[in-house]
């Protein structure tokens, strides 16, 4: 009972967080139950993977009918994600769980230099307009996958980083969106709105693609599950509600110490020092 | 074959609308739905005093119904798993009639091919062993 009301709050802390910040939950949940429950990491991976879609399809059906999210981008790219996420699935079983623990240590890292690296002026803006715009009549594929005001381009790079996407997404049990909105935004050419829409449609599909494998495999446990993702989905509510009444700098630089101490476990856990 | 004039071609844009409107609502209900069924596994599962670090009953597809009829919170919680990870599957499918009956063949093909491709991970996840977990 302790247990499980635990992980229902630790879901909860990491829904409001993660929509706070703007980061999917799998970057938190992993830690959250490996170092917080003791659960075996590709379990928690697994747990992961299924708060992710949750979170997903809570928010992609809003960004949906504001039209914000981009469809027929998504479902392109989501082709290539879900082969990378169908590959990573399948490596992950045979990986050593602290290869998987290493491998999120500089996960974990990455992400918390990149939170506390001085931003350019115009990042936190979001640039409705990308000054390329689409012809009239689309005359290639890729002028149908463009939207009002921008043009889409460099697809191959984009498949690419999609198939990229969906390996870590498998591996790590992460939504993935760290590498899609860096991709669509900085290098298709798509609205940073509009590519955080259109990656949150996409994960679904590539955390999906992967739980499946997981689900067979043995590697979702239900009891584990169902607290962290009722919580995280309790959380994400909560979190896109006070959003606006929350001052995120001084959330950022308490994130980054957290991620940063949890990277420091992770590596301790790659070492085989527990 | 008779082509009607008399009624004004639906423009592409409202067709589009119309599509991600009905994908929109299929994600509301899918993910809401799963989380309920969830939820109820979650309620069950405290009342019966059972801890999320207990082994869970594997999942068995004929034993489902009797699991929810009987109260079992592992039947909840699988139906809602289950269900949650239909939901984007689905979403694809809906987007694969939709662009199949827009016309438009290059989308109505990437989305049947993602569903393949997910249809191919679950077949590799039931053929090929799996290293290292338990059965579980």
């Amino acid at each position: 009972m302790e247990t499980a009301v635990l992980m229902l709050i630790g879901g909860v802390g990491v829904g409001i967080f993660g929509s706070l910040l703007g980061l999917g939950g799998g970057l938190l949940i992993v830690p959250l139950l490996t170092l917080g429950f003791q659960l075996p990491l590709r379990e928690a991976i697994g747990v992961s993977l299924v708060c992710v879609i949750v979170t997903s399809g809570a928010s992609a059906g809003v960004f949906l009918e504001r039209r914000v999210a981009n469809l027929r981008l998504g479902m392109t790219l989501e082709l290539f994600t879900a082969i990378g996420a169908l590959l990573g699935g399948l490596v992950a079983f045979l990986l050593d769980e602290r290869v998987l623990a290493g491998l999120f240590a500089a996960l974990l890292t990455y992400v918390a230099v990149s939170m506390i690296r001085p931003r350019p002026a115009s990042a936190g803006a979001d640039p409705v307009i990308s000054g390329d715009t689409p012809p009239d009549e689309p005359r290639t594929f890729l002028d149908t996958l463009s939207g009002p005001g921008y043009r889409v381009r460099r697809l191959r790079a984009g498949v690419v980083g999609s198939v990229g996407a969906g390996i870590a997404s498998a591996l790590l049990g992460i939504g993935g969106g760290l590498i899609k909105v860096p991709v669509l935004h900085v290098v298709m050419g798509v609205p940073l709105r509009v590519a955080t829409a259109t990656s949150n449609l996409v994960i679904g599909i590539t955390a999906s693609t992967s739980a499946w494998i997981y689900l067979i495999r043995g590697g979702i446990d239900p009891y584990a599950t169902g607290p962290t993702a009722v919580g995280v989905f309790v959380g994400a509510s909560i979190g896109s509600r006070i959003a606006h009444r929350v001052d995120v700098r001084a959330l950022r630089v308490l994130f980054t110490v957290v991620l940063l101490y949890t990277a420091f476990q992770m590596v301790r856990r790659a070492a085989g020092v527990q | 074959m008779t082509v009607r004039t008399d009624e004004p071609p639906v423009p592409s844009s409202a067709r589009a609308a119309g599509l991600e409107g009905r994908i929109a609502r299929l994600l509301r209900i899918g993910t809401y739905s799963a989380v309920a069924f969830i939820g109820a596994g979650v309620v069950l599962m405290l009342a019966s005093g059972r801890s999320p670090l207990d082994v869970a009953p594997a999942l068995a597809p004929g034993r489902l119904v009797t699991d929810l009829i009987g109260l079992q919170p592992a039947g909840y919680l699988w139906v809602g798993l289950i269900v949650l990870l239909l939901t984007p599957a689905a979403r694809v499918a809906v987007g694969a009639v939709g662009y199949a009956r827009a016309g438009d063949r290059p989308m109505a093909l990437i989305a049947t091919l993602v569903l393949v491709v997910i249809v191919l991970g679950i077949t590799l996840g039931l053929v090929s062993p799996a290293p290292g977990t338990q059965g579980g």
